[in-house]
């Protein structure tokens, strides 16, 4: 049985774990094109070496993040999410862009 | 203390049928009706070697968010400062810290508690949420001498009394169940109680009174519970 130290339960089988994917900084809100935020949200990297993940332990619905070495299986350290998101977002509208003028339609006199 | 008709109370157990097969005689604690026994109602010399009792109806509260801990303090709820650990109130509530923002509140024997009833009943202050327990969890009571030995067969946690201290818990998964460990004793008895989904509580309870068989665990109601405290 593979074992998983948890931040907040200790070390645990790996069942009572589930896997959350990849983890990514998330994109500045107001600045991002959509295809920032599909990438985001929708794409994962999948690379071989050391990567960051999101696992949850179901027992007690706690999210973490691991680093793991996707070669070898191993897995480096685990920590609390807080460790990274420890500033609240608020997710503010961007500022209204300055009104275009409406181009004028085919056939509409100067 | 008179016996009650269980079919008249308004709350039951998700166990409720496995209890009348089974035999069972109701008390009423407080407003709530729980099994006071099964056929003899001398049950603490079992429960002092291995008993299962289901306090599911008992109160139960839960709150959560970052701002939850200091609204408890001022409260006059008396916290454990680690997470994962359990203390009991003056008016014997147990309040379990789950995380450092997450508390579980359960009544004590007598389906009372003040400290839930105040904490209930009190506003909630900015980032504290109210996480009601009564309906989504079930409260199982794995107690006697023989219970870290019978959970050592259903739950990977080392649970053996000189490893797992009073007032520790264990958020594990229990017969494949994800529940909360706390260890409770009661008086000099080792004691368990078990939150867990209600959804698969039925399940839980014939697999922990399949594991108990072994070591001649039967269940108890909470009359023996009572009389071990």
């Amino acid at each position: 049985m593979k074992l998983l130290t948890c931040p907040l339960n200790g070390q645990r089988n790996i069942t009572e774990f589930t896997y959350g994917g990849e983890y990514h900084p998330m994109p500045d809100h107001q600045q991002a094109t959509s295809r920032e935020w599909a990438e985001h949200v929708f794409f994962h990297d999948n690379s071989a070496g050391v990567v960051i993940e999101w696992w949850c332990h179901s027992a007690s619905s706690y999210w973490f993040l691991a680093e793991r070495n996707t070669i070898s299986d191993q897995i480096l350290r685990t920590f609390p999410a807080d460790e990274i998101f420890n500033q609240r977002i608020d997710f503010a509208a961007a500022p209204e862009p300055e009104p275009e003028l409406k181009p004028k339609a085919n056939g509409e006199s100067q | 203390m008179s016996s009650t008709i269980a079919s008249s109370a308004l709350r039951r157990s998700q166990l409720y049928r496995r209890h009348i097969e089974m035999g069972a005689e109701f008390i009423t604690l407080g407003d709530r009706v729980v099994v006071s026994h099964y056929g003899s109602n001398q049950e603490k010399q079992q429960a002092q070697h291995l008993g299962l009792a289901d306090l599911s109806t008992l109160p139960r509260a839960g709150f959560k968010g970052p701002g939850t801990p200091d609204w408890a303090l001022g409260l006059a709820m008396e916290l454990p400062v680690q997470p994962n650990r359990a203390t009991l109130q003056s008016d014997g509530t147990l309040v379990a810290r789950l995380s450092q923002s997450e508390l579980l509140l359960a009544s004590n024997l007598d389906g009372l508690s003040q400290c839930i009833a105040s904490a209930t009943e009190a506003q909630l202050a900015e980032s504290v949420y109210s996480l009601p327990r009564s309906d989504s969890h079930s409260w199982l009571v794995l107690c006697g001498s023989q219970a870290a030995t019978t959970l050592a067969k259903v739950c990977g946690v080392d649970l053996r009394a000189h490893k797992f201290a009073n007032g520790e818990i264990a958020q594990t998964s229990i017969a494949k169940i994800n529940g909360v460990i706390v260890r409770n004793d009661l008086g000099e008895t080792l004691s368990y109680c078990i939150f867990s989904d209600s959804s698969s509580v039925e399940f839980l309870w014939d697999s922990l009174l399949d594991a108990m068989a072994e070591f001649e665990g039967a269940a108890v109601g909470a009359q023996a519970l009572r009389d071990c405290r």
